[in-house]
């Protein structure tokens, strides 16, 4: 099974304590009026991956989010998945329909 | 702008914008410089080279205004060059700090895990205190933070990390260069670029540059000249791309291409492995087939690299005994033998110093006096602390007690 997530926020269960002290060194923040946890510091990001997966017990996915049209979409949609050392891991990045269409890159760099 | 100029300079990020990728540790940079009261005086940012850390900087300080005042690895930054240098720009501020246009100085260290040898002696300590002191802000660069001399350097340093800049976003500076320098190339030529330079956006300006100044023209052909670059794969990469792999093709070419300590590696695969099978049969098989990858490695040595092909083979197996059942998990790493080295050490220097003594009295070599002294004296002190015999070997109260409480030796 594969838990897909943003970075933006994301629930996870309940966990114990020790376990929430970890989630929050390692780099989450935990928003407590909505109770939704989201990614503050990227030092450890492998880290903190791995001890999510551990929590839902699944392979655990973030989101990317396209620099050039702003959209989410996962790394399995890439091409370059396989050289990647961060892969599934919450970066910007562009997707792949932007990267092949010259159209949006032009209006891309009109910005510039 | 002149033609001969390099592209890596003509097309260096002038804008924090212009820099493609680690827009989570721009973000917290930019939070960092642009913050009032900063908690931390200074930053310390990291991450492999050709990834915008540099350019970062430039682009950051000329956007609000901050003057650089930069020491890299070609000046000396020994503890004197540092305080005649660093400690005048960052004590003061300066008068034109207060105009509208600039908002005084920003001493930025490149390139710090250089600072080594008997040049730089002292300049860590250095830089710390001036750290302490400083009333302007610290930028500071590095490749590689975890060597030890950093250490003491991390701990007053907020440290934000940056990644290798994925292919893509290569890919799309590659476009971008091309658009401008009239360079008409192929998709498939900038994507075999991107993929060469793993990460480093440099390198891969650099490439497209020498590949097709001349005629204007790039095709996959002509990037099949390019040599691949084999950058470092980290110990914890090497160990979640192996564990997983789903074929023993995929295991062993990720190993091939990583640069770890194959026999730190080894440890942590055996480390591991209680993690990954949870089935006590596959448990074994991939036990099995690691001791033959051990094997191997003890044949290798130095000098036989012919049986490499080998190692990699039966440790790529034991990652693919069951790839179906492959669930992530947290990584024990570095290796526990290490770990345990690491923490026991205050105990091995005691119990050297131990056996010093007693070698030195009993005219006995430190082997012999651990294994066959060692046992009795340890005895003889339990029963009687104040023992002369202590006095004899001119051993120390903490070293009595060490004796009295040690379980194994």
């Amino acid at each position: 099974m594969v838990a897909v997530l943003s970075k933006k926020a994301f629930k996870l269960p309940r966990v114990e304590k020790e376990k929430f002290i970890l989630l929050i060194r390692l780099g989450l923040e935990y928003n407590r009026e909505q109770g939704v946890y989201s990614i503050k510091s990227y030092n450890n990001i492998e880290k903190l991956t791995d001890t999510i997966a551990s929590i839902l017990n699944s392979e655990v996915v973030f989101l990317q989010s396209c620099t050039r049209c702003g959209k989410d979409f996962g790394c399995s949609d890439c091409k370059y998945n396989e050289l990647c050392t961060t892969k599934d891991l919450p970066f910007s990045c562009v997707c792949p329909q932007c990267l092949r269409d010259r159209k949006h890159f032009e209006e891309y760099l009109e910005k510039f | 702008m002149p033609n001969d100029l390099l592209w890596v300079e003509k097309y260096r990020p002038k804008k924090i914008e212009d820099i493609i990728g680690n827009e989570e540790a721009k973000a917290t940079f930019i939070e960092w410089l642009k913050s009032k009261r900063r908690s931390k005086k200074a930053v310390l940012l990291y991450g492999p080279p050709g990834v915008g850390k540099t350019a970062l900087v430039n682009a950051a300080a000329k956007e609000f205004g901050f003057i650089i005042i930069e020491m890299n690895a070609s000046d000396a930054r020994s503890e004197k060059a540092i305080n005649e240098i660093a400690k005048p720009a960052t004590s003061y501020v300066a008068l034109d700090s207060f105009s509208a246009v600039t908002k005084g100085n920003l001493l930025f260290l490149d390139e710090v895990d250089g600072i080594a040898g008997n040049e730089d002696r002292g300049g860590v300590g250095a830089i710390i205190k001036i750290i302490e002191e400083s009333r302007v802000p610290i930028i500071m660069a590095a490749n590689d933070p975890d060597i030890d001399k950093l250490r003491p350097l991390k701990k007053v340093c907020l440290l934000i990390r940056f990644q290798q800049i994925r292919i893509p976003l290569i890919i799309a500076l590659l476009q971008k260069i091309c658009l401008l320098e009239n360079v008409k190339a192929d998709f498939e030529a900038l994507e075999h670029i991107a993929q060469n330079s793993r990460g480093d956006a440099r390198s891969a300006i650099n490439d497209l540059q020498s590949l097709s100044e001349e005629n204007h023209v790039l095709t996959l052909q002509d990037t099949m000249t390019l040599s691949f670059r084999n950058k470092d794969i980290s110990l914890d990469e090497t160990l979640r791309g192996f564990f997983s792999a789903k074929s023993v093709g995929e295991a062993s070419s990720l190993l091939s291409r990583s640069n770890v300590d194959y026999d730190e590696f080894i440890m942590s695969v055996s480390d591991n492995l209680p993690k990954r099978y949870s089935d006590p049969n596959e448990l074994a098989a991939a036990y099995d087939l690691v001791s033959q990858a051990d094997v191997f490695r003890r044949r290798i040595g130095t000098e036989h690299w012919f049986l490499l092909k080998y190692f990699f083979n039966a440790l790529s197996k034991a990652a693919a005994v069951a790839p179906e059942s492959y669930k992530p998990f947290e990584f024990i790493s570095p290796p526990i033998r290490i770990i345990t080295l690491f923490w026991t050490k205050g105990k091995r220097t005691m119990l050297n110093g131990i056996c010093g003594k007693i070698g030195a009295q009993c005219h006995v070599s430190h082997e012999t006096a651990k294994h066959d002294f060692v046992p009795f004296i340890k005895n003889i002190l339990q029963n009687q602390k104040s023992s002369p015999l202590a006095s004899w070997l001119k051993l120390t109260p903490e070293e009595v007690d060490f004796l009295i409480k040690m379980n194994k030796y």
